[in-house]
């Protein structure tokens, strides 16, 4: 009798004690979402809030005074709020059309067709996003220009020549070269977390397939389409070097007066423009979290939709249609996306059209013989590589934070939501001249001035730059997310961060994934903050390289770029195989 | 073994190889400026002239750490770039240390600083043209910018022998010490090896040349703010907007940089490029074609580009940059740096081989504006200039 109460006892003591040991755990894990929230909110007052303002005032203040004057001079100028911003708005509208138009096919294929290499063609779908845009306007040039190799084509084939270059319509390729992808990707990821269930129902109940694909598949796809169109507009609108490079100077966007005044050292007029340029970009990214909010819709299976095989076992005439069209998508692609960069890896092996290796011979010997103050190949790899695996590990559990944060109902969320993508709607030169005035050269306080540099720093930004994109490639399916799975687990005793990780995570992987390679690609593509936080030091990357190695030959840069082209697409390639994994 | 704050701080920008990093921690927190609590400035080659605590020859000793700022090319082009070679011919003289700071946004990342009120450590800046000093200047007494940027040159051993017409500062703080001339580069095996460039500015602007130039944007371009520079000299600052409507109208191509414009060349998209009369010197060296690198003066002349080096008044090694300024300057090292920035001299008599006159051409008459006269107008005309141009 003692002996059995002696061991309830002690079986309940013993349970307490799991009970207590298990209670910090648990706190911690209740305090995951808030404090990961909280570091968002810094790092972004941090590295983004604090320098932009810096910049933001020159168009309010003058002589330590508040007076809007430079803002209201910009704003009853005629020529700036009539044809400059008129134009650009024109040209990041056309480029978004286009952009949407040729990543849709892409996304299509690679969701609903089975074949081989479709998981390597799926990462690499991201390299173009990657490239600065001097090799992207050389590669240009280079196919499409008078003396390209497309007008070698038609005139081999007996057909007149086209002169492609300079113009409008160069622009809005080169742009789609960049923000196709893009689409794509968002898309793909949106179409493979479709519940298939949902279509056989529809099917089952007598819809065609065009039917069961417009009421259950299409209300499913648009969210992500609307992303990858907002964000395109958005990129385009401060768009820089393509219009500049591809367009000529009558086709010059605001991006450009921004560049501009600030290099003719009028910030009044730069931060106003860069304020009038916000404006429009932040307007439609809230516009858009808006229509997502209001998209939410339930949903209740996970399984996701079958592939078909790309060669089917027998044809039919709708068969042959679909791989028609299949291929002559491909030659589009080619067209558009790979004789650009044939080009450029073309121009790194030749000279005057001989073949020669004499570029990739200055890349060794620049690695062997260089000064410790010169721009080496093997660093920037390293550097680009080692960033990119930082940018990842803060940003993605960033951009999960905040995606699981703003799909909660709360007053205001959408101004969170708005707040947390800013990053995106601020022009490059805006956030580098920021970062310039207000870390770089640091701010004072306490009788000491604090500056923040280095590579910390440089992860620290490029987290900043690329965690909208990891929010916006979950918030919509945590969304559509089955409410009733996160409440039982939550029943069931599991906690808000276990449940995160059990319940809500597995379900939106696929956009997590997405999200996780355009970390990468930002982390690796990025230019203006790496080359400011990186001032004189050791931390530069492939396409500060890339810019360093521009001069009147294409040979150093464009070879370079190939470097960057590979260990890019490798990078990717893993990104996706170890994301790939989780979901088992 | 020396362990004062200041060299410390010398050292450390050496073992950096670059001012300003903070190293990977990426924070930094320093005492504000305040004449008791600035020990940074410790072993300045003044203040070991009037303190008189380091033991030696005072009047000999100066700073072991000379800070140069360029532009980036200036140390890295892919080709050759004077910068590493300069850095060992002066480091084998002196008993001192080079080290090059090159931000990417050039003289205006000081010019910020000064406005901001945050101390650098550039001692000289290498490099500096007319509209980058009038830029430095412009902004003078704003924020905490308040004595001039730059330091008087004074007594620079070998200034005197810098060529007349080079001399782009009145107030003698900037010393040039190269020049390039901005010019048209034509490919002459387009059109079947008939086409020649035009000799006039108006003869560019006529129907044979439609198409057939790509020029930079003034506002975002240093060769395109010299070649409207040259068409302002040319036509006059009330002609020369409708000289370029007759461009425009002829289908000139204006790209925002000279790379993107040179790359657009190099795949033959048009003729002619505004670009530098030294061009041969790289093609002639990679063995290229010749004929594809041709240089034309239109009228005969070229916009000249001096390109200058002056010294930081907050320098605190201002003898060893006086050091550095004469050294730049003497025939031999004129002579290696014209040779690597593939640019001229800016003396007369440096000592340059046979064939480099034979591919860096001259202009019978180099055309310049003065400071003055580009201090009243250059952000006018550039204004007009794109307001005429874009969305046109």
């Amino acid at each position: 009798m003692d002996g059995s109460v002696g061991a309830a006892l002690r079986r309940r003591v013993s349970e307490a004690r799991a009970a207590a040991s298990a209670r910090p755990r648990a706190t911690l894990e209740r305090l995951t979402l808030p404090l990961l929230a909280l570091v968002t909110a810094l790092l972004l007052a941090v590295l983004f809030y604090y320098p932009v303002a810096t910049v933001f005032v020159d168009a309010v203040v003058e002589d330590g005074r508040l007076t809007f004057g430079p803002l209201l001079s910009v704003l009853g100028d005629q020529f700036y709020v009539g044809r400059v911003l008129g134009f650009t708005a024109y040209q990041a509208a056309l480029s978004t059309v286009l952009s949407v138009l040729l990543g849709l096919p892409g996304a299509w294929i690679l969701a609903r067709f089975e074949f081989r290499g479709r998981q390597t063609l799926r990462s690499v779908t991201m390299v173009p996003f990657v490239l600065p845009s001097v090799l992207v306007a050389a590669g240009f040039y280079a196919t499409f220009g008078a003396s390209g190799s497309l007008n070698a084509v038609l005139s081999a084939l007996g057909l007149p020549p086209v002169d492609l270059l300079p113009s409008l319509g160069a622009i809005l390729v080169a742009h789609a070269f960049y923000n196709a992808p893009l689409v794509t990707r968002v898309v793909t990821a949106a179409w493979e977390s479709v519940d298939a269930g949902a279509v056989e129902t529809a099917r089952s109940l007598g819809a065609s397939r065009r039917r069961a694909f417009r009421d259950v598949v299409l209300p499913q796809l648009l969210p992500a389409v609307l992303t990858g169109a907002a964000l395109t507009f958005v990129f385009t609108f401060a768009s820089f070097a393509i219009p500049l490079a591809l367009g000529g100077s009558q086709f010059a966007t605001i991006e450009v007066f921004i560049y501009s005044a600030r290099r003719q050292l009028e910030y009044g007029r730069a931060a106003s423009l860069a304020v009038l340029e916000t404006g429009v970009s932040l307007s439609l990214m809230a516009l858009y979290l808006r229509y997502e909010r209001r998209q939410a819709a339930q949903r209740r299976g996970v399984r996701t939709l079958a592939r078909r095989p790309l060669v089917p076992d027998s044809w039919t005439r709708e068969r042959v249609g679909r791989r028609l069209a299949v291929a002559g998508y491909g030659v589009v692609v080619a067209l558009v996306f790979l004789a650009p960069l044939a080009s450029m890896i073309y121009a790194s092996v030749s000279v005057d059209g001989r073949l020669t290796l004499d570029a990739y011979r200055f890349l060794l010997e620049r690695q062997a013989t260089g000064a410790e103050f010169q721009v080496k190949p093997f660093p920037a790899i390293v550097n680009s590589l080692v960033f990119a695996a930082a940018t990842l590990v803060v940003a993605l559990p960033m951009g999960v934070a905040m995606g699981v944060l703003t799909t909660r109902r709360f007053r205001g969320r959408w101004a969170v939501d708005a707040l947390s993508m800013a990053p995106l709607a601020v022009s490059g030169i805006v956030v580098g001249l920021g970062l310039l005035r207000g870390l770089v050269f640091g701010f004072e306080a306490f009788g000491y001035r604090f500056t923040v540099t280095g590579a910390v720093a440089i992860v620290a930004a490029h987290a900043v730059a690329a965690y909208p994109f990891v929010v916006r490639t979950v918030a919509p399916p945590l969304d559509r997310l089955d409410r009733a799975l996160v409440e039982s687990a939550r029943a069931l005793g599991a906690s808000r961060a276990r449940t995160i990780l059990d319940v809500e995570l597995p379900l939106v992987w696929p956009g997590v994934v997405a999200g996780a390679a355009f970390a990468v690609a930002i982390s690796i593509g990025e230019f203006d903050s790496t080359v400011i936080l990186a001032e004189g030091g050791g931390s530069y990357t492939m396409p500060v390289a890339v810019e360093r190695f521009i001069g009147r030959r294409l040979g150093p840069a464009t070879a370079m770029g190939t470097v960057l082209l590979a260990v890019t697409a490798a990078a990717f390639v893993v990104v996706e195989r170890v994301g790939g994994e989780f979901r088992g | 073994m020396t362990d004062t704050n200041g060299r410390t701080r010398r050292q450390f920008l050496r073992v950096a190889g670059a001012a300003g990093v903070a190293g990977l921690a990426g924070c930094a927190a320093e005492p504000v400026d305040d004449a008791t609590s600035e020990p940074s400035i410790g072993t300045s080659d003044d203040e070991v002239t009037t303190s008189g605590t380091t033991t030696g020859a005072p009047t000999e000793s100066m700073a072991d750490t000379l800070v140069v700022a360029t532009y980036p090319p200036f140390v890295n082009a892919p080709s050759t770039s004077p910068g590493a070679w300069l850095k060992e011919e002066f480091e084998a003289e002196y008993d001192a240390t080079l080290v090059y700071q090159t931000p990417d946004s050039e003289l205006n990342y000081y010019i910020e600083r000064a406005v901001q009120g945050v101390d650098f450590e550039a001692d000289v800046y290498v490099g500096l043209d007319t509209g980058q000093l009038i830029d430095a200047d412009s902004k003078q007494g704003e924020g905490q910018f308040t004595g001039s940027l730059f330091a008087e040159a004074g007594d620079v051993a070998g200034s005197d022998r810098v060529k007349e017409g080079l001399r782009f500062d009145p107030q003698n703080r900037a010393v040039p010490f190269d020049t390039g001339y901005v010019s048209l580069v034509w490919n002459a095996t387009m059109d079947d090896g008939e086409f020649a460039a035009p000799e006039t500015f108006e003869e560019l602007a006529t129907g044979d040349y439609a198409s057939d130039l790509i020029a930079q944007n003034p506002t975002t371009s240093t060769t395109g703010e010299a070649f409207m520079l040259h068409t302002v000299d040319a036509f006059g600052e009330d002609g020369f907007l409708d000289y370029w409507s007759r461009l425009q109208d002829n289908g000139v191509t204006v790209l925002g940089s000279w790379s993107d414009s040179y790359s657009a060349y190099l795949n033959e998209e048009a003729p002619m490029v505004v670009s530098y009369s030294t061009d041969q010197v790289y093609a002639a060296a990679e063995g290229q074609d010749l004929q594809k690198h041709q240089i034309r003066f239109l009228n005969d002349q070229g916009y000249a580009n001096p390109e200058g080096m002056a010294r930081f008044a907050s320098s605190d090694a201002p003898r060893l940059a006086r050091r550095f300024m004469e050294f730049v300057l003497r025939p031999e090292i004129q002579a290696g740096i014209a040779q690597r920035n593939v640019a001229f001299p800016a003396i007369t008599d440096a000592p340059l081989p046979e064939d480099y006159a034979q591919y860096a051409k001259e202009p019978a008459e180099p055309v310049t504006f003065t400071y003055d006269e580009l201090e009243a107008n250059l952000s006018t005309w550039t204004d007009q200039w794109a307001r005429r141009f874009a969305g046109g």
